[in-house]
């Protein structure tokens, strides 16, 4: 498994990224945090539901395109 | 029709659960953003506290809020099918019943962050969800996401 850990220099620029976000207002932080684009599949169904979470995550692995990072393979 | 997730939303969905008595808890991104994690999403992620009292509570919660379900899918809700995806309301939205990585919901609620009425999951709770989930998407995220849980933590 590759080691995830993040360098010194980007834990520093992290650590500034959360204290520039803690001196903004939840309002601001929400208007740009909440995005929307189109995703293939996933966003043509008005509604769809699952009996557990695995078999979200394999009609994941089944239907959406990889390239949307939802498929669990490394 | 904007389907991106407004504030104003959350505060409709936070005062529609608090009107109904609906359990809920932002799960996911939604949830670290709430708890000041800078990142962007698209939807917003709920745990819903798996009981007939609440599921009945979040069906009139949701048709107060604009989503439409047909019968059989309000009787999902009502029952707590465990992984609800709703994309015919003002936004997209998910109803976890049943997250991988979280104990119980009442384990949940106890240790529950409460960001200017928004209830939302600790961050261990958001992170052991998004490790057991091991999406591509979550492996990418985990890393940052960790380093913000201890930032938030020594800021509490």
């Amino acid at each position: 498994m590759a080691d995830d850990t993040p360098c010194p220099l980007t834990e520093a620029t992290w650590r500034r990224e959360f204290e520039a976000a803690s001196r903004r207002p939840l309002r601001m932080r929400f208007k740009y945090a909440f995005i929307h684009t189109y995703k293939p599949v996933l966003d043509d169904a008005r509604y769809r539901s699952f009996a557990s979470l695995s078999e979200y995550r394999a009609w994941c692995e089944a239907n959406l395109p990889s390239w949307l990072g939802y498929d669990q393979a490394l | 029709m904007t389907r991106r997730f407004e504030y104003v939303q959350a505060e409709e969905i936070r005062d529609a659960f608090a009107r109904h008595g609906v359990r809920y808890l932002f799960l996911g991104k939604s949830g670290a953003i709430l708890l000041g994690f800078p990142d962007t999403t698209q939807d917003a992620d709920i745990f819903v506290e798996k009981s007939a009292e609440n599921g009945a509570a979040i069906v009139r919660a949701l048709d107060e809020l604009g989503f439409v379900l047909e019968p059989r899918e309000a009787e999902e809700v009502r029952r707590g099918k465990d992984f609800i995806q709703l994309k015919d309301g003002p936004f997209d939205l998910d109803l976890i019943f049943a997250p991988d990585g979280i104990e119980s919901f009442a384990k949940a609620w106890s240790r529950r962050v409460d960001i200017e009425g928004f209830l939302v999951c600790h961050p261990d709770d958001i992170i052991a969800s998004k490790r057991a989930a091991n999406r591509q998407k979550d492996r990418e995220s985990l890393p940052r996401l960790m380093a913000f849980s201890d930032y938030w933590k020594q800021q509490r």
